[in-house]
């Protein structure tokens, strides 16, 4: 989620430190690795969207119904390259739900209890991401 | 008639009953641009499964920690006032303790949550719709090598997750008391027992689903213990009898 490995490794940081700061806030009503998965979450999902306020970037443009027209048929497997630079350029409500669900795994209840919404919006929302992503990487 | 894309997403996750695919799958047969959209959709989410786990370079573990003692340093003042507070003429050992606490259960989480990523990188995803998938012939032995690769690369894995709780968990064990420490150690046995079946069972069978699934949940469970231990060593120390209590009765149950 983190744009680059050198982001990536400010975020760790960061995630840490905040992590030492809040310990004494951890009341034991989860596991400590769900409490820590959920802060790095959190912080993650916070850095993206105040990355993207700054960048401003033309994902917006995107947004548009059109996208999930059917487009021309792709003839060869999508490059790892290409399909993060494609991340990078979704909506960051549907890049989320995206990442969790196809790149980590979560499955949609999962991802609508760490984001925050409803089952069902996390699955229209995956496949907005994908619709998206497959304009990209036409 | 196109059928809704969502449905083709659906579609692609297989997610839908036996008589909507069918109905989708007939479409397909006839319509080149549904099936274009499908394919495509099962593609990215295959791509997007298979990108890279990154790990952090070790650097970023000394960077972290010199930052926290950093942040530590330019809070002492704060965390002496705290310490006095919450135990009177105990200051420095106060801090010592819960200095030492945060160490532990930071690098207890830290393991869990990296082992948990790689659980979730590693363990078969689940067929959609319940099934099992049925792959061509051709492909199962190359299939079964990759499981058994992966499996090894799982288990390699969770053993050095383990193997970093233990140490955690063994420089500690003085704090519990010995009917909690031989509870604890009993469960382990049992565990440890299910792991030593497990890896007999996938000797005699290496591509055996329920002996690979029974070994990867003997670790789950086996860390899940180790982390309670560490979040009971933790409680002790910050003195949270209720919290050290409600785990105890945990291991006993499990027990």
């Amino acid at each position: 989620m983190a744009g680059s490995p050198e982001d990536g490794e400010d975020l760790l940081q960061e995630i840490f430190l905040q992590a030492h700061r809040k310990l004494g806030s951890f009341k034991g009503d989860s596991s400590l690795g769900t409490w820590l998965y959920r802060l790095a979450l959190n912080h993650c999902l916070d850095y993206v969207r105040s990355r993207r306020a700054k960048m401003s970037k033309l994902t917006d443009r995107l947004d548009g119904d059109a996208s999930y027209q059917p487009t021309a048929r792709r003839d060869t497997p999508i490059a790892r390259l290409d399909l993060e630079r494609a991340l990078e350029r979704l909506p960051e409500g549907c890049r989320e739900a995206f990442v969790l669900h196809d790149v980590e795994g979560f499955d949609h209840k999962e991802v609508g209890k760490l984001l925050g919404i409803a089952e069902g919006t996390s699955k229209s929302q995956v496949f907005k991401a994908r619709a998206k992503l497959r304009v990209l990487l036409r | 008639m196109h059928p809704d894309a969502i449905v083709i997403n659906d579609y692609a996750d297989d997610v839908l009953t036996p008589a909507e695919r069918a109905d989708v799958e007939r479409h397909l047969a006839s319509c080149g641009d549904c099936r274009a959209l499908a394919d495509d959709l099962r593609e990215i989410r295959r791509a997007a499964g298979s990108l890279e786990q990154r790990d952090p370079p070790v650097r970023a573990w000394t960077r972290i920690e010199r930052a926290i003692q950093l942040d530590a340093a330019d809070r002492t003042g704060g965390a002496e006032r705290e310490a006095r507070d919450d135990r009177p003429g105990a200051g420095g050992l106060a801090r010592f303790t819960r200095s030492r606490s945060i160490w532990l259960g930071l690098a207890a989480a830290a393991v869990l949550v990296l082992a948990t990523a790689v659980g979730w990188r590693f363990l078969p995803r689940p067929q959609p719709g319940g099934g099992t998938a049925n792959p061509p012939a051709a492909a199962m032995n190359s299939d079964a090598a990759q499981v058994e690769a992966e499996l090894r690369q799982a288990e390699a894995h969770y053993e050095k997750a383990i193997q970093g709780l233990e140490q955690i968990a063994n420089a500690e064990k003085g704090a519990l008391d010995p009917q909690t420490a031989a509870t604890l150690q009993k469960n382990l046995s049992v565990i440890d027992q299910a792991i030593s079946e497990s890896r007999a069972a996938l000797r005699a069978e290496p591509t055996s689903e329920p002996a690979q699934m029974s070994l990867i949940d003997s670790f789950k469970t086996k860390m899940g213990l180790l982390q309670d231990t560490v979040a009971l060593i933790n409680d002790m120390r910050r003195g949270n009898e209720a919290g050290a209590a409600r785990i105890v009765s945990g291991f006993k149950s499990k027990g």
